[in-house]
């Protein structure tokens, strides 16, 4: 009898707890999505249907999914954020959001989310967004499948395309972001992935680590950004399997590494940069299998940098493979293929049976002067570089790969 | 009188190669001398002449102070800031005020943020929770 009595209770109390789905649009009776979200309990489904909906500021603060069926607009026309996210669990899928407003005290933002775990963002397109997506101190957040696209301009202040700040677990997939200041920011974010994401035509950094360890970043573009990405002051950042092309200019480079350790950076392609990697104060980076093809510099290592490996490599139609600024040689080249390298190998082993010195005498000279750069390619140059490469005397004869390979890796 | 005439000339000439005048930041382009970051943000920059007139520019007040302090041996002609509530306007930094830390957060994390006058300095240390500091006191914070 008690047990008929629960099940009894079970049925009378499931339309409760049963999720609802409220439709938003001009052919049903909720118009408006503030009134859906006043409507609405957590755990609901709001659909939201095909149209435009300028309802300035929407802030969702109930566990409901948010959905957009044939991607309907949000325009907060150039007025403050468009989308705020202040609950948790919240799914946002399926919109177009634009015209966030412009201002440089508060940042506005196309989507932000607040202090918040769970939230899931999927496949919405941004367009001409202050910042894009903002995911402010939250843990175990998904970005995925988003198009986020501004219009910034050389002199204009704009934000970033998805910006990560304090946060843990978050996982940044298929993201295309272009026209912002960084296509993707990370700053004091841990245990994170960032995978297949495309970030292209960014004013400054296509991806931008700050204060950030332990994360990784696999099987991205990174193309013809301001300054290429930037990796600074973290600790354990993996990097494999990306592509870093065509980021020219004076403070360009393919990665910057700046104040890191124990990173691992892992069948990367670095093509048509100014600089491919420029390390400053990094320490225990292992560099392995990655490729360097015509590059200004494949790399500029800092005498600043201690206990790296550079293993691997190819090194293919660079005007420079390494240049250095100092004397000092604390990392290990071995086993690269390097274009440049002319040697022999009688035992038919593979391995070049004569040493390697990556590091060019002009490479040294422009480092110290870089108007000497007019002489490059003339028959003094290649003749004391020449004479460099046999005798040792202003280069640093300890940078050497001892083992260097005849025939470049397949990678 | 031709002679004297000339090395008036040659002193006008020279005198103006060091005219202590901030050079304007180019936003999204210059670089950081202290950390290599592209400068990007008109408020927090920082600019630093040499006494030859070198002009070395920061994306932060502290990249600033900490590149200023690394270096005992180039002498300083001046150091700029920027005005927080103008866009990327250079003003010397012994007549600003300057407010630190709070909720205030700059590129490199110096935290410090630079105004043109003390009235509005205190109108924002409220909002920031900051201290108020003079470009000494801020010099030696770091």
């Amino acid at each position: 009898m008690k047990n008929v009595s629960y099940i009894a209770y079970f049925f009378f109390m499931l339309p409760t707890l049963m999720a609802n789905t409220i439709h938003v649009g001009t052919q049903y009776p909720v118009k408006s999505i503030r009134q859906a979200i006043t409507l609405s309990k957590d755990g609901d489904t709001l659909m939201v249907h095909k149209g435009l909906y300028r309802e300035g500021n929407i802030v969702i603060n109930k566990k409901i999914v948010f959905l957009g069926k044939g991607y309907p607009i949000l325009d907060a026309q150039k007025k403050g954020e468009v989308l705020s996210v202040k609950a948790d669990s919240v799914v946002v899928q399926g919109f177009r959001i634009i015209n966030s407003g412009f201002a440089a005290l508060d940042d506005p933002c196309g989507i932000k989310v607040y202090n918040r775990t769970f939230a899931r963002i999927y496949n919405n397109r941004l367009d001409n967004n202050f910042f894009g997506i903002y995911l402010q101190n939250c843990t175990n957040s998904i970005v995925k499948g988003n198009t986020i696209v501004s219009h910034g301009t050389q002199e204009q202040l704009i934000g970033n395309g998805i910006h990560c700040w304090k946060s843990d677990n978050l996982q940044i997939i298929g993201n295309t972001v272009s026209g912002h200041r960084d296509g993707i920011y990370f700053e004091f974010v841990t245990n994170s992935v960032i995978w297949r994401n495309i970030s292209t035509e960014n004013i400054r950094y296509g991806l931008h680590f700050m204060f950030s360890n332990d994360d990784s970043y696999i099987t991205n573009l990174f193309k013809n950004n301001g300054a290429g990405v930037a990796v600074m002051f973290s600790k354990s950042v993996k990097m494999f399997n990306n592509t870093f092309e065509e980021n020219w200019g004076d403070s360009a480079y393919g990665l910057l590494l700046k104040e890191i350790a124990d990173g691992y950076i892992f069948n990367n392609k670095f093509i048509k940069n100014t600089t491919g990697i420029y390390m400053e104060g990094t320490s225990r980076i292992k560099v392995e299998k990655n490729d360097f093809v015509s590059n200004g510099w494949g790399m500029k290592i800092q005498a600043s940098c201690m206990e790296n490996e550079i293993v691997n490599n190819n090194y293919l139609k660079n005007t420079f493979d390494i240049s250095t600024n100092g004397s000092l040689v604390l990392n290990t080249f071995n086993s690269n293929y390097w274009d440049k390298y002319e040697g022999y190998d009688l035992d038919k082993n593979g391995v070049g049976d004569v040493p390697y010195h990556p590091l060019s005498l002009f490479a040294v000279l422009t480092e110290k002067n870089a108007s000497t750069m007019l002489l490059y390619r003339s028959f003094m140059i290649t003749l004391l570089d020449k004479s460099e490469k046999v005798l040792p005397s202003i280069t640093p004869d300890n940078f050497v790969d001892k083992t260097p390979l005849m025939k470049s890796l397949p990678l | 009188m031709k002679k004297s005439a000339l090395l008036l000339l040659v002193s006008i000439v020279l005198a103006s190669c060091v005219s202590g005048e901030p050079k304007p930041l180019q936003l999204n382009s210059d670089a950081c001398d202290f950390c290599k970051m592209t400068i990007a943000n008109g408020q927090y920059g920082a600019e630093l002449v040499t006494q030859k007139g070198r002009y070395y520019k920061f994306d932060d007040v502290a990249c600033m102070i900490h590149f200023a302090t690394s270096n005992t041996v180039v002498p300083y002609k001046a150091f700029f800031v920027c005005d927080y509530l103008m866009d990327n306007a250079l003003i010397p930094a012994e007549k600003c005020y300057f407010l630190k830390g709070g909720s205030i957060n700059s590129p490199m994390h110096g935290n410090a943020i630079a105004f043109t006058s003390k009235k509005e300095a205190q109108d924002y240390q409220a909002k920031y929770n900051a201290v108020l500091l003079s470009w000494k006191e801020l010099y030696s914070s770091y």
